[in-house]
Formats: structure tokens, C-alpha cells, sequence
């Protein structure tokens, strides 16, 4: 990775998706070239209430559901709340407004340029990859979660 | 004259409705039939039509010690026999929740007896004796102070208060204790308060419109409802009491 510092943005929607509006999101975004990395940020839904009295019970919930995306299929961890996109140049931005529109029909949204991932590696992300880290996995997972990003072919 | 309290300041529709929910001669408007049995159910203390268990013999049985206070104030049901100090807990939408932390603990203070109620801020807790708490908490499911889909029965896990609702327009809930049916609209709990499931579900009707909840809502919102800097009166009432505590340390005399 050089040193360039790359835009990023985020999508910030009006409602937290169902897993529906998010598939047909991500594929939208898919089809949008340029975008380098992407997180789906929202409230965790645990697969097991992991505390209070009903501790170790399975967690049923309709917002945690497998969905598919580009050729890959994963599981929703999160209720998608935020998406946060690096992405290749400034220009992608219009693209990407562009491929959100048809998808929020009932509910508005917008798109904030800023930084919201980490962009150096922090001291967890030191104990868990060591000093050459790849930047790339950097600020897209919790350094203590075991989940691995998921990486979408010919969209990076 | 005789003192009549005002519950509470501010001219916009959500202080009226503050000061209504407050005022124990208002009575709330009903809005669900939930059985006793329901909200036995929904709490989970206890099995729906077991005994009371009891923390001390009824009061009748002991002997109370000679006390002025005592003989002033009559003890509820549940303290006449000796019931355990249960709680209900509720969460309130930011998104035009009909009712909300503060407010919980003020009208329960004015309306209710025998209570201890715990405010933060996004939830709130109320304690007493397990039967008055089942009287309590059947008002306050039953009337206007609930709202189906932006108020939720949480002992635990209770975030959602402040995040965006759910695109059917449900507060969020990492434990999913309640769901609405997609065909009828009604939403009903499958676990109790803190998120154990239930054997039967439990139905709370369908959810307010958005027209009802922002004629009924109690809390201020620039975005969806009315900004608190809308209400003046409201502004110059809690600037006051702001003021007044950040000058208590210095003994503030008023001119």
C-alpha cells in the first residue's frame, strides 16, 4: 500500500436497514467501481445473549440473516445502521449517490465525505497482526473479533 | 385559595401533554386490553397464578414497632402482605415515544404510591410490592403512556432508545423480545423483559400512527416532533434551574 491518503465516505440512512434493503444496497455499490473498502457499522446482534439473565440462550432475529453479495454470501453481525466506504478517488461520489437513490424509496439518506476509518494501526491492532500489518484489514474489524473481512472480487 | 400545582412549565403541545400524563385527575386514555395474566407473563417474576412469595409476614402477623409514621400512612396491598420488591422497566423512543424516562418517574410519583423509581437516560425502572407493581405496570401498558413499537418492556439489553427505528418503524432491540406480525400489524412480545422466551406470546396491539404519536409524544424533538428551543417558557425554566445549581455552591439569594 503507498502513501496516498485515500477519500472516504459514509452512507448515512434515515431508518436502520432490514437485511433486504441491505443486500440490494451493497449490490448497488457493487456495481459502482472504485470503492477500496467498505464497513457495515449498526448495533451488534449477537447470536447468543452473551449477558443479563438470559445468558447462553440462542438469540433468534430477523435482522441477522445471510445475504449475498457480489458472489459472496456472509451473515449479517450487525443491524446496518452506517456504511463506511474508502474508495478510490473523489470522483466515485456522484457514482455512488447516483446507485443509492433507487434503493431508498420510502426513506431519505446522504453521503458524508470525511475519515471514519483508522487509518494507522493502534496499539490492539499491533498485539493481534504485529508491526506489518496489512493496511488494508486495518480499522475494517475489531482486532479482538475472530471474523475476517469479506473480500468481494473485482470490486477492490 | 387552594394550592393547585402545575405540574410543569413550557406552551407547546408536548409540556400540555407532560403536564397531563402528571396530573392524577387526568385520566389517561386507554388504549389495549392486556390481561393480568399478560403482564404477569411479560415481567416473568413469578408463573402467571402462583402464590405471591413473600419477603416478611403480612403485616398483620407482626408486631410493628410504636411508630408515628406508621400510624399516618396505610400501607398498600402489596406491603400489608409482605410481598418481594419487584421492577418493570421500560424503554423509550427518542422518535416520539409517547412517554420517556423523566416523565415515567414524575407522573408515577403523582399517581402511584409505595414506588422507587430509577430515571437514566434512555430507560426507567420502577421497584415497589410485587402485587401493586402488576397494578402499576397494567396502567402503563394499557394506556396512552405505551406505544407499542416505540416503547419496550426491558429488564436488560435495553439500547434503543436513541438509535433510528427499525424500517418497519420498530425501536430497536438486540434481544428482538417483541415483532410485529407483517399481515395484521400487531405486535406482540415472544420473551419476557429480559429476553427469556415465552411459552405463549403476549399481544399489545398494533402501533400508534405517526399523526397520534406526535399529538401525544412528551418528548422534544427538532427533527421529528417539536425542538425543545420552540418552547421558550420551557428554555427559560430549565435555564433557571440550571443556573440556580450551578450557583448553589456560591449560596445564591434571589432579588
Amino acid at each position: 500500500m503507498t502513501e496516498a491518503t485515500f477519500p472516504q465516505c459514509r452512507i448515512v440512512t434515515e431508518r436502520l436497514l432490514s437485511p433486504e434493503t441491505t443486500e440490494h444496497l451493497l449490490n448497488q455499490i457493487c456495481s459502482v467501481a472504485g470503492v477500496r473498502r467498505m464497513v457495515l457499522n449498526g448495533p451488534r446482534l449477537p447470536a447468543i445473549v452473551d449477558y443479563g439473565p438470559a445468558k447462553g440462550l440462542a438469540n433468534p432475529h430477523t435482522m441477522r440473516k445471510k445475504i449475498h453479495v457480489g458472489d459472496e454470501e456472509f451473515e449479517l453481525q450487525v443491524h446496518v445502521g452506517t456504511i463506511l466506504l474508502e474508495l478510490e478517488n473523489r470522483e466515485v461520489i456522484p457514482a455512488l449517490q447516483a446507485a443509492c437513490t433507487p434503493v431508498f424509496t420510502d426513506y431519505s439518506f446522504y453521503i458524508q465525505e470525511g475519515r471514519f476509518m483508522k487509518t494507522e494501526p493502534s496499539l490492539v491492532d499491533y498485539c493481534k497482526y504485529g508491526p506489518d500489518a496489512d493496511k488494508m484489514i486495518i480499522g475494517l474489524a475489531d482486532p479482538k473479533s475472530k471474523s475476517k473481512p469479506v473480500i468481494l472480487q473485482g470490486t477492490i | 385559595m387552594a394550592y393547585k400545582p402545575q405540574y410543569g412549565p413550557g406552551q407547546t403541545q408536548i409540556a400540555e401533554n407532560r403536564r397531563k400524563q402528571m396530573d392524577p385527575n387526568h385520566k389517561l386514555e386507554k388504549l389495549r386490553d392486556i390481561s393480568d395474566k399478560d403482564v404477569v407473563l411479560v415481567m416473568g417474576h413469578r408463573a402467571p397464578g402462583s402464590a405471591y412469595p413473600s419477603a416478611h409476614p403480612p403485616l398483620a402477623e407482626q408486631q410493628e414497632p410504636a411508630c408515628p409514621i406508621r400510624k399516618l400512612v396505610t400501607p398498600t396491598d402489596g406491603a400489608k402482605a409482605g410481598d418481594r420488591i419487584r421492577y418493570i422497566q421500560f424503554t423509550d423512543s427518542m422518535y416520539n415515544a409517547p412517554c420517556q424516562p423523566y416523565q415515567r418517574s414524575w407522573l408515577e410519583s403523582y399517581r402511584f404510591r409505595g414506588i422507587d423509581p430509577g430515571t437514566l437516560s434512555g430507560r426507567q425502572i420502577v421497584e415497589c410490592r410485587e402485587r401493586d407493581l402488576e397494578k402499576y405496570a397494567k396502567e402503563l401498558i394499557s394506556t396512552e403512556l405505551f406505544d407499542a413499537a416505540l416503547t419496550g418492556i426491558r429488564g436488560c439489553t435495553v439500547h434503543g432508545h436513541s438509535l433510528r427505528l427499525d424500517e418497519n418503524g420498530m425501536m430497536f432491540d438486540m434481544l428482538q423480545r417483541f415483532v410485529i406480525d407483517k399481515k395484521t400489524g400487531i405486535i406482540k412480545y415472544i420473551k419476557d423483559q429480559v429476553g427469556v422466551p415465552l411459552d405463549t406470546e403476549v399481544k399489545v396491539g398494533k402501533a400508534q400512527d405517526a399523526k397520534w404519536l406526535k399529538a401525544h409524544t412528551t418528548m422534544y424533538h427538532s427533527m421529528v416532533g417539536t425542538g425543545f428551543r420552540d418552547d421558550p417558557e420551557y428554555v427559560e425554566y430549565i435555564t433557571r434551574i440550571h443556573e440556580l445549581r450551578v450557583k448553589y455552591g456560591f449560596m445564591p439569594k434571589e432579588a
